[in-house]
Protein backbone atom coordinates (compact mmCIF):
# COMPACT_ATOMS: atom_id res chain seq x y z
CA UNK A 1 0.00 0.00 0.00
CA UNK A 2 1.30 3.75 -0.70
CA UNK A 3 0.07 6.54 -0.34
CA UNK A 4 -0.46 9.53 2.76
CA UNK A 5 -2.01 8.24 5.78
CA UNK A 6 -2.99 10.95 8.30
CA UNK A 7 -3.25 9.93 12.35
CA UNK A 8 -5.52 13.08 13.43
CA UNK A 9 -7.35 12.50 16.84
CA UNK A 10 -10.94 12.82 16.08
CA UNK A 11 -13.12 15.65 16.78
CA UNK A 12 -16.37 13.60 16.18
CA UNK A 13 -14.97 10.83 17.90
CA UNK A 14 -15.99 12.37 20.90
CA UNK A 15 -19.75 12.37 19.76
CA UNK A 16 -19.85 8.81 19.66
CA UNK A 17 -18.08 8.49 23.47
CA UNK A 18 -20.37 11.00 24.93
CA UNK A 19 -23.69 9.27 22.83
CA UNK A 20 -22.55 5.60 23.21
CA UNK A 21 -21.33 6.43 27.15
CA UNK A 22 -25.11 5.99 27.86
CA UNK A 23 -24.90 2.15 26.49
CA UNK A 24 -22.61 1.45 29.71
CA UNK A 25 -23.22 -0.10 32.80
CA UNK A 26 -26.64 1.06 34.62
CA UNK A 27 -27.02 2.60 37.91
CA UNK A 28 -28.89 1.68 41.05
CA UNK A 29 -31.36 4.72 40.38
CA UNK A 30 -31.79 3.30 36.90
CA UNK A 31 -32.57 -0.35 37.65
CA UNK A 32 -35.05 0.67 40.36
CA UNK A 33 -36.68 2.96 37.74
CA UNK A 34 -36.89 0.03 35.34
CA UNK A 35 -38.39 -2.03 38.30
CA UNK A 36 -41.20 0.01 39.18
CA UNK A 37 -41.70 0.67 35.52
CA UNK A 38 -42.15 -2.98 34.58
CA UNK A 39 -44.62 -3.78 38.12
CA UNK A 40 -46.77 -1.21 36.87
CA UNK A 41 -46.64 -2.55 33.39
CA UNK A 42 -47.43 -6.47 34.84
CA UNK A 43 -49.67 -5.15 37.00
CA UNK A 44 -51.16 -3.67 33.09
CA UNK A 45 -51.40 -7.11 32.11
CA UNK A 46 -52.85 -8.89 35.32
CA UNK A 47 -55.59 -6.25 35.29
CA UNK A 48 -56.22 -7.36 31.20
CA UNK A 49 -56.42 -10.72 32.30
CA UNK A 50 -59.14 -10.53 35.01
CA UNK A 51 -61.10 -8.66 32.51
CA UNK A 52 -60.69 -10.77 29.66
CA UNK A 53 -61.57 -13.40 32.18
CA UNK A 54 -64.47 -11.93 34.23
CA UNK A 55 -65.87 -9.45 31.80
CA UNK A 56 -66.29 -6.19 31.01
CA UNK A 57 -68.61 -5.57 33.98
CA UNK A 58 -65.14 -5.04 35.95
CA UNK A 59 -65.00 -1.46 34.04
CA UNK A 60 -66.79 1.60 35.05
CA UNK A 61 -68.47 1.20 31.57
CA UNK A 62 -72.03 1.10 31.50
CA UNK A 63 -75.55 2.56 29.61
CA UNK A 64 -74.58 5.06 27.88
CA UNK A 65 -71.29 5.45 28.71
CA UNK A 66 -69.85 2.28 26.58
CA UNK A 67 -66.68 4.32 25.23
CA UNK A 68 -64.68 5.33 28.51
CA UNK A 69 -61.28 5.40 30.07
CA UNK A 70 -59.85 2.80 27.45
CA UNK A 71 -60.63 4.32 23.89
CA UNK A 72 -59.29 7.71 25.77
CA UNK A 73 -56.47 6.21 26.52
CA UNK A 74 -55.89 4.68 22.78
CA UNK A 75 -56.66 8.44 21.61
CA UNK A 76 -54.58 10.13 24.19
CA UNK A 77 -51.35 7.09 23.18
CA UNK A 78 -51.78 7.52 19.51
CA UNK A 79 -51.88 11.20 20.05
CA UNK A 80 -48.15 11.04 21.55
CA UNK A 81 -47.10 8.93 19.31
CA UNK A 82 -47.61 12.29 16.19
CA UNK A 83 -45.36 14.32 17.76
CA UNK A 84 -42.41 11.76 16.66
CA UNK A 85 -43.50 11.74 13.10
CA UNK A 86 -43.83 15.53 13.15
CA UNK A 87 -40.21 15.90 14.56
CA UNK A 88 -38.92 13.23 12.92
CA UNK A 89 -40.13 13.57 8.94
CA UNK A 90 -41.40 16.93 8.79
CA UNK A 91 -39.16 18.90 10.41
CA UNK A 92 -36.41 16.47 8.06
CA UNK A 93 -38.26 17.29 4.49
CA UNK A 94 -38.10 21.43 6.45
CA UNK A 95 -34.70 20.99 6.96
CA UNK A 96 -34.81 22.05 10.61
CA UNK A 97 -31.81 21.31 12.50
CA UNK A 98 -32.55 21.29 15.96
CA UNK A 99 -34.46 18.42 14.89
CA UNK A 100 -31.47 16.34 15.18
CA UNK A 101 -31.27 17.00 19.29
CA UNK A 102 -34.94 15.06 19.41
CA UNK A 103 -35.13 12.99 16.40
CA UNK A 104 -33.98 9.58 17.50
CA UNK A 105 -35.92 10.30 21.21
CA UNK A 106 -38.97 11.13 19.28
CA UNK A 107 -38.81 8.15 17.30
CA UNK A 108 -38.53 5.68 19.95
CA UNK A 109 -41.58 7.61 21.43
CA UNK A 110 -44.04 7.12 18.47
CA UNK A 111 -43.05 3.37 18.22
CA UNK A 112 -43.38 2.53 22.02
CA UNK A 113 -46.74 5.04 22.44
CA UNK A 114 -48.73 3.05 19.46
CA UNK A 115 -47.61 -0.16 20.62
CA UNK A 116 -49.15 0.88 24.10
CA UNK A 117 -52.29 2.32 22.33
CA UNK A 118 -53.04 -0.43 20.22
CA UNK A 119 -53.13 -2.71 23.52
CA UNK A 120 -56.56 -0.46 24.30
CA UNK A 121 -58.92 -1.76 21.71
CA UNK A 122 -58.03 -4.87 22.09
CA UNK A 123 -58.45 -4.49 25.88
CA UNK A 124 -61.46 -2.88 25.25
CA UNK A 125 -62.79 -5.92 22.83
CA UNK A 126 -63.23 -7.72 25.97
CA UNK A 127 -62.80 -11.07 24.06
CA UNK A 128 -59.61 -10.26 23.02
CA UNK A 129 -59.07 -13.88 21.38
CA UNK A 130 -61.38 -13.36 18.86
CA UNK A 131 -59.26 -9.61 17.37
CA UNK A 132 -58.54 -11.50 14.54
CA UNK A 133 -62.25 -10.37 13.43
CA UNK A 134 -60.93 -7.07 12.28
CA UNK A 135 -58.54 -8.25 10.00
CA UNK A 136 -59.71 -9.16 6.23
CA UNK A 137 -59.25 -12.39 5.94
CA UNK A 138 -60.76 -15.19 4.09
CA UNK A 139 -63.02 -17.22 6.26
CA UNK A 140 -65.13 -20.24 5.49
CA UNK A 141 -68.58 -17.78 6.64
CA UNK A 142 -67.83 -15.68 3.78
CA UNK A 143 -67.50 -12.56 5.82
CA UNK A 144 -65.18 -9.54 5.25
CA UNK A 145 -64.79 -6.22 7.60
CA UNK A 146 -67.10 -3.26 6.72
CA UNK A 147 -64.70 -1.24 5.23
CA UNK A 148 -67.04 1.55 5.84
CA UNK A 149 -67.06 1.53 8.94
CA UNK A 150 -64.44 3.82 10.73
CA UNK A 151 -63.37 1.54 13.71
CA UNK A 152 -61.72 -0.61 10.50
CA UNK A 153 -60.00 2.21 9.17
CA UNK A 154 -58.15 2.36 12.81
CA UNK A 155 -57.06 -1.07 11.98
CA UNK A 156 -55.50 0.18 8.70
CA UNK A 157 -54.47 3.32 10.03
CA UNK A 158 -52.52 2.27 12.91
CA UNK A 159 -50.88 -0.54 11.66
CA UNK A 160 -50.00 1.60 8.91
CA UNK A 161 -48.64 4.10 11.27
CA UNK A 162 -46.85 1.29 13.67
CA UNK A 163 -45.25 -0.36 10.65
CA UNK A 164 -44.02 2.95 8.65
CA UNK A 165 -43.01 4.49 12.28
CA UNK A 166 -40.76 1.47 12.64
CA UNK A 167 -39.05 1.20 9.61
CA UNK A 168 -38.19 4.97 10.03
CA UNK A 169 -36.72 4.39 13.40
CA UNK A 170 -34.65 1.16 12.24
CA UNK A 171 -33.75 3.57 9.12
CA UNK A 172 -32.38 6.39 10.87
CA UNK A 173 -30.21 4.17 13.50
CA UNK A 174 -28.23 1.90 11.02
CA UNK A 175 -25.40 4.19 10.75
CA UNK A 176 -25.55 4.26 14.75
CA UNK A 177 -25.13 0.79 15.37
CA UNK A 178 -22.67 0.21 13.34
CA UNK A 179 -20.83 2.88 15.40
CA UNK A 180 -21.79 0.88 18.08
CA UNK A 181 -20.26 -1.77 16.77
CA UNK A 182 -17.29 -0.61 15.86
CA UNK A 183 -16.67 1.34 19.57
CA UNK A 184 -18.19 -1.78 21.89
CA UNK A 185 -16.38 -4.68 22.39
CA UNK A 186 -17.57 -8.57 22.12
CA UNK A 187 -20.89 -9.81 21.61
CA UNK A 188 -22.51 -6.38 21.80
CA UNK A 189 -20.37 -4.98 19.57
CA UNK A 190 -21.18 -8.24 17.43
CA UNK A 191 -25.23 -7.90 17.88
CA UNK A 192 -24.48 -4.15 17.34
CA UNK A 193 -22.69 -5.54 13.34
CA UNK A 194 -25.90 -7.83 13.22
CA UNK A 195 -28.70 -4.76 13.84
CA UNK A 196 -26.21 -2.43 11.21
CA UNK A 197 -26.58 -5.10 8.51
CA UNK A 198 -22.77 -4.85 7.94
CA UNK A 199 -23.39 -1.32 7.06
CA UNK A 200 -19.80 0.66 6.15
CA UNK A 201 -20.71 3.91 5.00
CA UNK A 202 -19.99 3.63 0.67
CA UNK A 203 -20.88 5.86 -1.22
CA UNK A 204 -23.35 3.54 -2.59
CA UNK A 205 -25.41 2.86 0.84
CA UNK A 206 -24.88 6.86 2.03
CA UNK A 207 -26.61 7.90 -1.99
CA UNK A 208 -29.15 5.32 -1.36
CA UNK A 209 -29.52 6.12 2.40
CA UNK A 210 -30.19 9.35 1.63
CA UNK A 211 -32.87 8.60 -0.92
CA UNK A 212 -34.67 6.06 1.59
CA UNK A 213 -34.82 8.81 4.34
CA UNK A 214 -36.15 11.35 2.31
CA UNK A 215 -38.77 8.35 1.05
CA UNK A 216 -39.63 7.53 3.95
CA UNK A 217 -40.33 10.97 4.96
CA UNK A 218 -42.29 11.68 2.26
CA UNK A 219 -44.35 8.63 3.00
CA UNK A 220 -44.71 9.11 6.89
CA UNK A 221 -45.57 12.97 6.63
CA UNK A 222 -49.20 13.14 5.44
CA UNK A 223 -49.50 9.97 7.75
CA UNK A 224 -49.48 13.00 10.85
CA UNK A 225 -52.06 14.35 9.58
CA UNK A 226 -54.38 11.23 8.16
CA UNK A 227 -53.84 8.90 11.34
CA UNK A 228 -55.12 10.70 14.07
CA UNK A 229 -58.14 12.30 11.66
CA UNK A 230 -59.08 8.79 10.81
CA UNK A 231 -59.11 8.36 15.06
CA UNK A 232 -61.27 11.49 15.14
CA UNK A 233 -63.50 9.87 12.60
CA UNK A 234 -64.52 7.48 14.92
CA UNK A 235 -66.34 9.83 16.57
CA UNK A 236 -66.97 12.27 13.84
CA UNK A 237 -68.82 10.04 11.63
CA UNK A 238 -71.61 8.90 14.19
CA UNK A 239 -74.45 11.59 15.53
CA UNK A 240 -73.87 11.84 19.04
CA UNK A 241 -73.90 15.20 20.09
CA UNK A 242 -70.68 16.62 20.66
CA UNK A 243 -68.72 14.37 18.37
CA UNK A 244 -70.66 14.55 15.18
CA UNK A 245 -68.62 17.93 13.77
CA UNK A 246 -66.19 18.46 10.43
CA UNK A 247 -64.20 20.41 12.82
CA UNK A 248 -62.97 16.98 14.63
CA UNK A 249 -59.93 16.05 12.12
CA UNK A 250 -57.49 19.40 12.01
CA UNK A 251 -58.29 19.50 15.84
CA UNK A 252 -57.89 16.07 16.67
CA UNK A 253 -54.52 16.16 14.66
CA UNK A 254 -53.33 19.64 16.27
CA UNK A 255 -53.92 18.22 19.70
CA UNK A 256 -51.80 15.21 18.82
CA UNK A 257 -49.28 17.07 17.99
CA UNK A 258 -49.43 19.43 20.87
CA UNK A 259 -49.67 16.31 23.26
CA UNK A 260 -47.19 14.56 21.48
CA UNK A 261 -44.24 17.77 21.70
CA UNK A 262 -45.30 17.90 25.23
CA UNK A 263 -44.23 14.07 25.79
CA UNK A 264 -40.77 14.53 23.96
CA UNK A 265 -39.97 17.70 26.33
CA UNK A 266 -41.09 15.85 29.13
CA UNK A 267 -38.96 12.69 28.01
CA UNK A 268 -35.64 14.36 27.17
CA UNK A 269 -35.23 17.30 29.97
CA UNK A 270 -34.24 13.95 32.22
CA UNK A 271 -32.91 12.03 29.79
CA UNK A 272 -30.65 15.22 28.62
CA UNK A 273 -29.61 15.37 32.57
CA UNK A 274 -29.20 11.79 33.44
CA UNK A 275 -26.66 11.19 29.95
CA UNK A 276 -24.74 14.62 29.95
CA UNK A 277 -25.93 15.44 26.45
CA UNK A 278 -26.47 18.92 27.37
CA UNK A 279 -23.90 19.53 24.41
CA UNK A 280 -26.04 17.93 22.33
CA UNK A 281 -29.42 19.09 23.57
CA UNK A 282 -28.97 22.67 23.93
CA UNK A 283 -31.52 25.69 25.57
CA UNK A 284 -31.77 26.76 22.34
CA UNK A 285 -33.13 23.13 20.76
CA UNK A 286 -35.64 23.71 23.53
CA UNK A 287 -36.27 26.86 22.76
CA UNK A 288 -37.45 25.87 19.53
CA UNK A 289 -39.21 22.54 20.46
CA UNK A 290 -40.97 25.43 23.53
CA UNK A 291 -42.54 27.69 19.97
CA UNK A 292 -44.27 24.18 18.57
CA UNK A 293 -46.08 23.43 22.08
CA UNK A 294 -46.84 27.24 21.87
CA UNK A 295 -48.09 27.45 17.87
CA UNK A 296 -50.09 23.94 18.48
CA UNK A 297 -51.80 25.15 21.94
CA UNK A 298 -53.12 27.94 19.64
CA UNK A 299 -54.60 26.00 17.79
CA UNK A 300 -56.10 23.85 19.52
CA UNK A 301 -57.48 26.91 21.77
CA UNK A 302 -59.00 28.60 18.63
CA UNK A 303 -60.50 25.09 17.94
CA UNK A 304 -62.42 25.10 21.66
CA UNK A 305 -63.53 28.83 20.42
CA UNK A 306 -64.44 27.09 16.99
CA UNK A 307 -66.70 24.13 18.53
CA UNK A 308 -68.26 25.61 21.01
CA UNK A 309 -68.91 28.85 18.95
CA UNK A 310 -70.60 26.16 16.45
CA UNK A 311 -72.57 24.43 19.42
CA UNK A 312 -73.69 27.72 20.16
CA UNK A 313 -74.99 29.53 16.79
CA UNK A 314 -75.00 26.08 15.01
CA UNK A 315 -79.07 26.39 15.93
CA UNK A 316 -79.34 22.75 17.09
CA UNK A 317 -80.66 22.59 20.72
CA UNK A 318 -78.60 19.11 21.04
CA UNK A 319 -75.42 20.41 20.41
CA UNK A 320 -76.21 23.40 22.09
CA UNK A 321 -77.40 21.73 25.46
CA UNK A 322 -74.33 19.58 24.97
CA UNK A 323 -71.91 21.95 24.73
CA UNK A 324 -73.14 23.72 28.19
CA UNK A 325 -72.96 20.46 29.76
CA UNK A 326 -69.89 19.84 29.15
CA UNK A 327 -68.82 23.24 30.35
CA UNK A 328 -70.74 23.28 33.80
CA UNK A 329 -72.23 19.95 33.60
CA UNK A 330 -70.90 16.72 35.72
CA UNK A 331 -67.34 17.25 34.33
CA UNK A 332 -67.08 20.64 34.63
CA UNK A 333 -64.34 20.31 36.73
CA UNK A 334 -61.86 18.49 34.48
CA UNK A 335 -63.21 20.82 31.55
CA UNK A 336 -61.94 23.61 33.22
CA UNK A 337 -58.48 21.95 34.23
CA UNK A 338 -58.56 20.76 30.69
CA UNK A 339 -59.06 24.38 29.51
CA UNK A 340 -56.40 25.79 32.28
CA UNK A 341 -53.40 22.78 31.27
CA UNK A 342 -54.25 23.47 27.30
CA UNK A 343 -55.04 26.80 26.66
CA UNK A 344 -53.65 29.07 29.41
CA UNK A 345 -50.65 28.18 30.82
CA UNK A 346 -48.84 27.15 27.38
CA UNK A 347 -48.91 31.32 26.85
CA UNK A 348 -46.36 31.21 29.09
CA UNK A 349 -44.30 30.27 26.44
CA UNK A 350 -44.81 33.79 24.90
CA UNK A 351 -42.37 34.42 27.76
CA UNK A 352 -38.90 34.27 26.00
CA UNK A 353 -37.72 33.43 29.80
CA UNK A 354 -40.06 30.59 30.48
CA UNK A 355 -39.17 28.90 27.32
CA UNK A 356 -35.52 28.95 27.94
CA UNK A 357 -36.58 27.54 32.04
CA UNK A 358 -36.12 24.21 31.53
CA UNK A 359 -37.58 23.17 35.07
CA UNK A 360 -41.11 24.93 33.86
CA UNK A 361 -41.02 23.71 30.31
CA UNK A 362 -40.66 19.90 31.81
CA UNK A 363 -43.68 20.92 34.19
CA UNK A 364 -45.96 22.70 31.48
CA UNK A 365 -44.97 19.68 29.81
CA UNK A 366 -46.58 16.86 32.11
CA UNK A 367 -49.89 19.43 32.74
CA UNK A 368 -50.46 19.29 29.00
CA UNK A 369 -50.63 16.08 28.68
CA UNK A 370 -52.66 15.93 31.90
CA UNK A 371 -55.13 18.49 29.94
CA UNK A 372 -54.58 16.54 26.66
CA UNK A 373 -55.88 13.23 27.96
CA UNK A 374 -58.63 15.10 30.43
CA UNK A 375 -59.54 16.89 26.85
CA UNK A 376 -60.04 12.79 25.44
CA UNK A 377 -62.47 11.60 28.54
CA UNK A 378 -64.42 14.86 28.27
CA UNK A 379 -64.92 14.91 24.71
CA UNK A 380 -65.68 11.12 24.63
CA UNK A 381 -67.82 10.61 28.44
CA UNK A 382 -69.47 13.98 28.26
CA UNK A 383 -70.61 13.58 25.05
CA UNK A 384 -72.37 9.76 25.84
CA UNK A 385 -73.40 10.83 28.99
CA UNK A 386 -75.94 13.55 27.56
CA UNK A 387 -77.06 12.62 23.96
CA UNK A 388 -80.37 13.13 22.56
CA UNK A 389 -82.81 11.61 24.88
CA UNK A 390 -83.17 12.27 28.59
CA UNK A 391 -84.07 9.37 29.93
CA UNK A 392 -80.92 7.72 28.42
CA UNK A 393 -78.53 10.00 30.33
CA UNK A 394 -76.14 8.57 32.60
CA UNK A 395 -72.85 9.19 34.22
CA UNK A 396 -69.52 7.55 34.13
CA UNK A 397 -67.31 6.75 37.32
CA UNK A 398 -64.22 4.67 36.29
CA UNK A 399 -63.22 1.13 38.09
CA UNK A 400 -60.62 0.68 39.76
CA UNK A 401 -59.73 -1.53 37.15
CA UNK A 402 -59.99 1.02 35.06
CA UNK A 403 -57.58 3.14 36.65
CA UNK A 404 -54.61 -0.07 37.17
CA UNK A 405 -54.89 -0.34 33.48
CA UNK A 406 -54.14 3.62 32.60
CA UNK A 407 -51.47 4.05 35.52
CA UNK A 408 -49.78 0.26 33.87
CA UNK A 409 -50.03 1.77 30.06
CA UNK A 410 -47.90 4.68 31.40
CA UNK A 411 -45.76 1.98 33.59
CA UNK A 412 -44.81 -0.22 29.82
CA UNK A 413 -44.27 3.16 27.83
CA UNK A 414 -41.77 4.22 30.22
CA UNK A 415 -40.08 1.17 30.21
CA UNK A 416 -39.96 0.81 26.58
CA UNK A 417 -38.29 4.21 26.91
CA UNK A 418 -36.27 3.33 29.57
CA UNK A 419 -35.25 0.30 27.77
CA UNK A 420 -34.30 2.43 24.97
CA UNK A 421 -32.05 4.61 26.37
CA UNK A 422 -29.44 1.58 27.74
CA UNK A 423 -29.92 0.13 25.26
CA UNK A 424 -29.98 2.29 21.66
CA UNK A 425 -28.01 5.39 20.57
CA UNK A 426 -30.19 7.76 21.69
CA UNK A 427 -28.87 11.24 19.58
CA UNK A 428 -28.34 9.99 15.41
CA UNK A 429 -24.93 10.57 16.12
CA UNK A 430 -24.24 10.99 12.26
CA UNK A 431 -26.53 13.33 11.57
CA UNK A 432 -24.84 15.94 14.60
CA UNK A 433 -21.34 14.96 12.84
CA UNK A 434 -23.08 16.02 9.91
CA UNK A 435 -24.42 19.54 10.96
CA UNK A 436 -21.04 19.60 13.48
CA UNK B 1 -1.24 -0.47 -6.86
CA UNK B 2 -3.27 0.90 -4.09
CA UNK B 3 -3.16 4.59 -2.36
CA UNK B 4 -5.59 5.23 0.39
CA UNK B 5 -5.76 7.96 1.50
CA UNK B 6 -7.45 8.70 5.31
CA UNK B 7 -9.03 12.10 6.27
CA UNK B 8 -10.98 13.76 9.31
CA UNK B 9 -11.90 17.13 7.98
CA UNK B 10 -14.53 16.98 5.47
CA UNK B 11 -13.23 20.04 3.18
CA UNK B 12 -9.53 18.06 2.86
CA UNK B 13 -11.39 15.26 2.06
CA UNK B 14 -13.71 16.68 -0.90
CA UNK B 15 -10.56 18.44 -1.92
CA UNK B 16 -8.39 15.54 -2.95
CA UNK B 17 -11.33 13.62 -4.34
CA UNK B 18 -12.15 16.66 -6.93
CA UNK B 19 -8.26 16.67 -7.33
CA UNK B 20 -8.17 12.86 -7.78
CA UNK B 21 -10.74 13.30 -10.32
CA UNK B 22 -9.15 16.05 -12.30
CA UNK B 23 -5.73 14.21 -12.72
CA UNK B 24 -8.07 11.66 -14.74
CA UNK B 25 -8.74 9.21 -12.01
CA UNK B 26 -11.11 6.53 -12.95
CA UNK B 27 -14.24 7.43 -10.69
CA UNK B 28 -14.78 3.04 -10.97
CA UNK B 29 -11.25 2.61 -9.62
CA UNK B 30 -12.15 5.09 -6.70
CA UNK B 31 -13.71 3.36 -3.38
CA UNK B 32 -14.66 6.06 -0.46
CA UNK B 33 -15.97 5.45 3.03
CA UNK B 34 -17.24 8.34 5.19
CA UNK B 35 -18.63 8.70 8.77
CA UNK B 36 -21.33 10.86 7.32
CA UNK B 37 -23.31 11.97 4.50
CA UNK B 38 -22.05 14.22 2.03
CA UNK B 39 -23.77 15.26 -0.63
CA UNK B 40 -21.26 16.55 -2.64
CA UNK B 41 -19.10 13.30 -3.33
CA UNK B 42 -22.28 12.36 -5.46
CA UNK B 43 -22.05 15.30 -7.36
CA UNK B 44 -17.61 15.00 -7.82
CA UNK B 45 -18.45 11.25 -8.84
CA UNK B 46 -21.30 12.04 -11.24
CA UNK B 47 -24.91 11.24 -10.15
CA UNK B 48 -26.25 8.18 -11.47
CA UNK B 49 -29.88 7.46 -11.91
CA UNK B 50 -31.68 6.66 -8.76
CA UNK B 51 -33.28 3.13 -9.04
CA UNK B 52 -34.69 3.46 -5.76
CA UNK B 53 -37.80 5.92 -6.29
CA UNK B 54 -38.65 2.83 -8.90
CA UNK B 55 -39.38 0.72 -5.95
CA UNK B 56 -41.18 3.13 -3.85
CA UNK B 57 -43.01 3.51 -6.67
CA UNK B 58 -44.28 0.28 -7.58
CA UNK B 59 -44.78 -0.39 -3.63
CA UNK B 60 -46.75 2.48 -3.49
CA UNK B 61 -49.36 1.78 -6.72
CA UNK B 62 -49.47 -1.85 -5.37
CA UNK B 63 -50.75 -0.72 -1.73
CA UNK B 64 -53.36 1.59 -3.71
CA UNK B 65 -54.21 -1.08 -6.23
CA UNK B 66 -55.01 -3.59 -3.44
CA UNK B 67 -56.85 -1.73 -1.22
CA UNK B 68 -59.11 -0.95 -4.10
CA UNK B 69 -59.01 -4.24 -5.14
CA UNK B 70 -59.74 -6.24 -1.70
CA UNK B 71 -62.48 -3.31 -0.77
CA UNK B 72 -64.53 -3.76 -3.72
CA UNK B 73 -63.64 -7.45 -3.91
CA UNK B 74 -64.98 -7.64 -0.15
CA UNK B 75 -68.75 -5.73 -1.07
CA UNK B 76 -68.77 -7.59 -4.09
CA UNK B 77 -68.20 -11.23 -2.05
CA UNK B 78 -70.56 -9.87 0.64
CA UNK B 79 -73.02 -7.26 -0.31
CA UNK B 80 -74.28 -4.47 3.21
CA UNK B 81 -76.93 -2.49 1.00
CA UNK B 82 -77.79 0.34 3.24
CA UNK B 83 -80.59 2.24 2.26
CA UNK B 84 -80.12 1.90 -1.09
CA UNK B 85 -76.88 3.26 -2.11
CA UNK B 86 -74.01 1.90 -4.53
CA UNK B 87 -72.50 -1.38 -2.50
CA UNK B 88 -69.00 -0.22 -3.90
CA UNK B 89 -68.40 3.32 -1.67
CA UNK B 90 -65.62 4.71 -3.28
CA UNK B 91 -64.80 7.65 -0.47
CA UNK B 92 -63.97 5.31 2.66
CA UNK B 93 -62.37 2.77 -0.35
CA UNK B 94 -60.33 5.29 -1.32
CA UNK B 95 -59.28 5.54 2.70
CA UNK B 96 -58.11 2.07 2.66
CA UNK B 97 -56.14 2.40 -0.48
CA UNK B 98 -54.20 5.63 0.76
CA UNK B 99 -52.90 3.79 3.43
CA UNK B 100 -52.03 0.87 1.90
CA UNK B 101 -50.45 3.16 -0.58
CA UNK B 102 -48.18 4.17 1.85
CA UNK B 103 -47.44 1.57 3.78
CA UNK B 104 -46.59 -1.01 0.76
CA UNK B 105 -44.54 2.49 -0.84
CA UNK B 106 -42.56 2.38 2.38
CA UNK B 107 -42.01 -1.13 2.45
CA UNK B 108 -40.99 -0.67 -0.92
CA UNK B 109 -38.59 1.51 -0.92
CA UNK B 110 -37.08 -0.14 2.45
CA UNK B 111 -36.48 -3.47 0.57
CA UNK B 112 -35.15 -1.42 -2.61
CA UNK B 113 -32.74 0.37 -0.36
CA UNK B 114 -31.64 -2.93 1.15
CA UNK B 115 -30.90 -4.62 -2.65
CA UNK B 116 -29.34 -1.48 -3.89
CA UNK B 117 -27.41 -0.85 -1.17
CA UNK B 118 -26.51 -4.54 -1.14
CA UNK B 119 -27.65 -4.77 2.45
CA UNK B 120 -27.09 -7.03 4.72
CA UNK B 121 -23.40 -7.33 3.69
CA UNK B 122 -21.45 -10.09 4.31
CA UNK B 123 -18.09 -8.25 3.86
CA UNK B 124 -19.38 -5.32 6.04
CA UNK B 125 -20.33 -8.78 8.90
CA UNK B 126 -17.39 -9.98 8.19
CA UNK B 127 -14.39 -9.79 11.51
CA UNK B 128 -12.44 -6.59 10.82
CA UNK B 129 -14.61 -4.94 8.83
CA UNK B 130 -15.37 -1.72 10.40
CA UNK B 131 -17.80 1.55 9.62
CA UNK B 132 -14.73 4.27 9.29
CA UNK B 133 -14.66 7.07 11.72
CA UNK B 134 -12.49 9.69 9.14
CA UNK B 135 -13.52 9.77 5.66
CA UNK B 136 -11.31 7.19 3.99
CA UNK B 137 -10.41 7.23 -0.36
CA UNK B 138 -8.52 4.11 -1.45
CA UNK B 139 -7.58 4.15 -5.29
CA UNK B 140 -6.74 0.81 -6.55
CA UNK B 141 -8.04 -2.02 -7.77
CA UNK B 142 -7.24 -5.06 -5.11
CA UNK B 143 -7.41 -3.47 -1.39
CA UNK B 144 -11.23 -2.78 0.00
CA UNK B 145 -10.93 0.73 2.41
Amino acid sequence: MRGEEQNITTATGRVEKDVLAALGRPGLRYLAGVGLCALLALMLFILWGGLALRGLGLSGKNHPVGWAMLITNFVFWVGIAHSGTLISAVLYLFRARFRTSFNRSAEAMTVFALLVASLFPLIHLGRVWVFYYLLPYPSERLIWPNFRSPLVWDVFAVTTYLIVSLVFFYVGMIPDLAIARRRLPGLRGRTYGLLSLGWQGTVLQWRHYGRLYLFLAAFATPLVASVHSIVSWDFAVSIVPGWHTTIFAPYFVAGAIFSGTAMVITLTIPMRRWLRLEPYITVDHFEAIAKILLFTSLIITYTYLVEHGLSLYGNSPFERDQYLYRALGDYRVLFAIMIVCNSLLPLTMFVRRLRRNLAWLFILGILVNIGMWLERFVIIVASLSHDYDPYAWGTYNFSLVEFGITVGSFGLFFLFFLLFVRLLPVLSMTEIKEHQ
Amino acid sequence: MTERFVFESREEFLERLRALIDEGTDPQSIRIRMPYQVPEVMEILGERPDRLRFFALFGALTGFGSGLALTIYSVLSWPLIVGGKPIISLPPFLLIGYLLTILCGSLGAFFGFLLLARLPSGRGLAEGAQFPERFVIVVGEEEEP
